[in-house]
């Protein structure tokens, strides 16, 4: 299945685009997404605080994802 | 009303078109640009937004906001792009019938978008451009 990722903030300019659109297997979950988008961009290797939001609400660890998800990850925010 | 925007507003305007004859006060909280961070000098910020995500997480702010303090209106704005020192960045306005509900519900709403409303600045500095980046949930 296909998601399409969208990076914010530090973590665009990490990996160097605003977006990507990524192949996973069926039942890939947010803590394996995050591996696998890690494996390809060592720049976020040691980056801990990752937030994650799937078609635009928070969401985080052992959820599903499911093709044509659209992923944000981002950093903590500091807007206000 | 719920704004997301790149261009300045205008604070009169705002309060214009949150007031009605019901309330008895409209607080206001305006985030500026400062020429400062931590002991060190500011030049301009960059602020960047998740907007589909923000508006919503905003829409929501507002309504957890209007219900828990049981305030009349609230109007929200939030600017991105490059913005210089003295700029505003953003505003709140809570209309209510007294005060004390007011001050409470306009914390609540800067308090809250600075732990979830999916916006960063960038500060351009002499020694560089950093990112703010606030504490993980």
């Amino acid at each position: 299945m296909k998601v399409k990722l969208k990076y914010f903030a530090s973590i665009a300019e990490y990996v160097g685009k605003k977006g990507e659109e990524i192949e996973l297997s069926g039942g890939t979950t947010i803590d394996d997404l995050l591996v696998a988008v890690k494996s390809q961009h060592d720049a976020l290797l040691g980056m801990e605080s990752i937030i994650v939001a799937v078609n635009g609400e928070y969401n985080e660890g052992s959820t599903p994802l499911n093709e044509g998800d659209v992923v944000a990850l981002f950093p903590p925010v500091s807007g206000g | 009303m719920i704004k997301i925007t790149e261009d300045d507003f205008s604070v009169d305007e705002v309060l214009n078109e949150i007031r009605t004859d019901k309330m008895g006060c409209v607080v206001t909280f305006v985030g500026v640009v400062r020429d400062n961070s931590m002991g060190k000098p500011v030049e301009r910020i960059e602020i960047q937004v998740y907007e589909e995500m923000a508006l919503k997480q905003l829409e929501a702010i507002k309504e957890e906001a209007i219900s828990k303090f049981d305030v009349e209106d609230i109007f929200i704005v939030h600017r991105h792009g490059s913005l210089k020192v003295s700029d505003k960045i953003m505003m709140i306005a809570v209309g209510a019938g007294h005060r004390v509900e007011a001050f409470d519900a306009c914390r609540y709403v800067i308090d809250t978008i600075k732990e979830r409303v999916p916006i960063w600045k960038k500060e351009i500095t002499p020694d560089g451009d950093f990112w703010v980046e606030g504490e993980k949930k």
